[in-house]
């Protein structure tokens, strides 16, 4: 497992406290499972997407990602509707390993209310949430 | 690293490959390396993988020579009867407390009738040994515990002998004659049949026949500082064919695909038995009585247990985390009957037509693309049969899953030594 100093937590993301990542772009925002999820569940086997057209509400489920031995649930960010689903994960989920802010991302949300992205962390914060 | 961790002689070369480290039963171990869990499980399944399990303690038992005191002490303690065991075959079973509770599961060696030599896992060492000194009463046995002293590292996958040939000697005679759970030399030079199997250096180990992968291969003992040698001249031998190093990740989801279990998750503090583990049991032809006494079968044979562990398979890679969180539900039914005691994926299995496939399975449909399923075991307060279906459900999510008899086909384990030299 990765030391907190080795993770990789770009400054310009938001973070949640199930340590999903957020970056928005006009009204969209990317989400995906930071470096440190991604490294604390291991090699990653499986995700779970939402369709597109589906909405959630901040704080919702909209899929999961399996490891060969764990399993966990991502929390949408924030509210929204699904625009778009990285489909390229159905056949090499091992995106959200190897590159999880690129390759790795998992949905796009046209944003109901981008002020919600006010109530997540920024680097420092998720730190020290981690550091607890 | 945690100081306090214990560390196994390969600890270094772990940490040096850049391996996914962790605490396990109080050793720093890999549970995977830049390979990745999934493709670890999958190349024992489809060549070799070696694994570094000197975190496993092994305990030595011995009596005074045609003294049958230890022979006595292991089989008055040890679920299986080792009667009939001869010299150069070892057996898999369980040491009970007198609750019939499991303390550990284990293998017990035989070098010859005074001479025993058990392994256990992790961290287990100790309690074993205290556990038989406690009820060896006036017996004239000594009770070692080898932890520190003997090294182990296994490998697993049908190419395990071809890649072995390379580096011991005489190979063509070692692997005459050698039966799943039949095991040869020693890692004490004086050791009993220490001439039996020598690396090519002339260091002697104990090459055992059997493992926790379901299948072929060995389980090698031998002194520690021979390990390092050992295990890259392995990786090196085995590089073209695909071998690989495997952690304690690929180790579990390859053991729950083999229908195996994993102490102190599938078996621990409940009545050990109504599981699927019948050869860990001594039961007689009929299944209605042991064929021995042991210690904790009084408790086995006279309360009805409420408890009976079960294999399931998934529909899909889905899984749902265990414990006892998660819900096991009957169609239709609100209330949990049980808890989901492992959940793991077996990367080599896929459905076909209703049917289980394995990447290693012969004639396996072309075109099928095989992702992997999800398994495990429940622990339920009813006897099911195989092909009942649960709901296994975690928060929100469930999965549908099917009570089975085996998991992963076509396991090698425990074909004819021919087939793979």
């Amino acid at each position: 497992m990765k030391e907190l100093n080795e993770l990789n937590l770009p400054e310009d993301l938001k973070y949640t406290e199930d340590h999903e990542w957020a970056k928005v772009e006009g009204d969209v925002v990317t989400i995906g499972i930071n470096d440190y999820a991604q490294d604390q569940l291991g090699e990653i086997v499986f995700v779970e997407l939402p369709e597109s057209g589906d909405t959630f509400s901040q704080g919702d489920e909209f899929g999961s990602v399996e490891s060969v031995k764990a399993v966990s649930e991502m929390y949408i960010p924030i509210s929204g509707e699904v625009v778009e689903i990285n489909e390229e994960l159905e056949d090499a989920p091992e995106f959200v390993n190897n590159d999880c802010y690129e390759k790795g991302w998992i949905v796009k949300v046209k944003a109901k209310d981008l002020s919600e992205m006010d109530g997540l962390m920024d680097k420092a914060a998720y730190l020290d949430m981690l550091k607890g | 690293m945690n100081a306090q961790l214990k560390t196994t002689p390969l600890n270094k070369w772990h940490r040096d490959q850049g391996a996914n480290m962790a605490d396990f039963g109080g050793y720093d171990m890999p549970l995977w390396y830049e390979t990745g869990v999934k493709n670890e499980h999958l190349a024992v399944l489809n060549s070799a993988g070696i694994f570094d399990t000197s975190h496993m303690a092994c305990i030595s038992v011995e009596a005074g020579k045609d003294q049958m005191d230890a022979f006595t002490l292991i089989n008055d303690c040890f679920t299986r009867d080792i009667t009939n065991l001869v010299s150069g075959r070892c057996v898999y079973g369980a040491f009970l407390d007198e609750q019939g509770h499991c303390i550990d599961d284990a293998i017990v060696y035989k070098f010859c009738d005074y001479q025993f030599m058990i392994c256990v896992n992790a961290g287990m060492g100790g309690q074993i040994a205290d556990h038989l000194e406690a009820n060896k009463k006036d017996a004239a046995v000594v009770i070692t515990d080898l932890s520190g002293k003997v090294a182990k590292m296994d490998i697993q996958g049908f190419n395990s002998a071809r890649i072995l040939s390379g580096l011991i000697q005489s190979p063509e005679s070692v692997f005459t004659k050698m039966p799943y759970f039949s095991f040869k030399g020693h890692f004490n030079k004086t050791g009993s049949g220490a001439d039996q199997v020598k690396l090519l250096d002339g260091t002697p180990v104990l090459l055992s026949r059997s493992g926790y992968t379901g299948e072929f291969g060995f389980e090698i003992f031998l002194d520690p500082n021979a390990i390092v040698d050992l295990w890259t001249g392995i990786l090196k031998a085995g590089e073209k064919l695909g071998i690989s190093a495997c952690g304690l990740g690929a180790r579990d989801s390859l053991r729950a695909g083999a229908c195996l279990p994993l102490s102190h998750q599938d078996i621990g503090h409940w009545k050990f038995m109504n599981h699927p583990w019948d050869f860990a049991l001594p039961y007689s032809e009929d299944k209605k009585s042991f064929t021995k006494e042991f210690l904790g079968a009084d408790a086995l044979s006279s309360a009805p247990s409420d408890r009976f562990v079960f294999p399931f398979v998934g529909e899909s890679l889905k899984k749902v985390a265990a414990g006892e969180d998660t819900l096991v539900l009957e169609a239709g039914q609100t209330e949990s009957i049980g808890q989901v005691l492992t959940c793991a994926t077996d990367m080599g299995i896929g459905w076909n037509e209703g049917v289980i496939v394995s990447v290693a399975s012969p004639n396996l449909p072309e075109n099928i693309k095989i992702k992997g399923i999800s398994c495990g075991f429940v622990m339920v307060s009813k006897r099911l049969s195989p092909g009942s279906k649960l709901t296994l459900k975690q928060g929100k999510r469930s999965i549908l899953v099917t009570i089975v008899t085996d998991i992963r086909p076509d396991r090698t384990a425990r074909k004819k030594l021919d087939n793979f030299i």
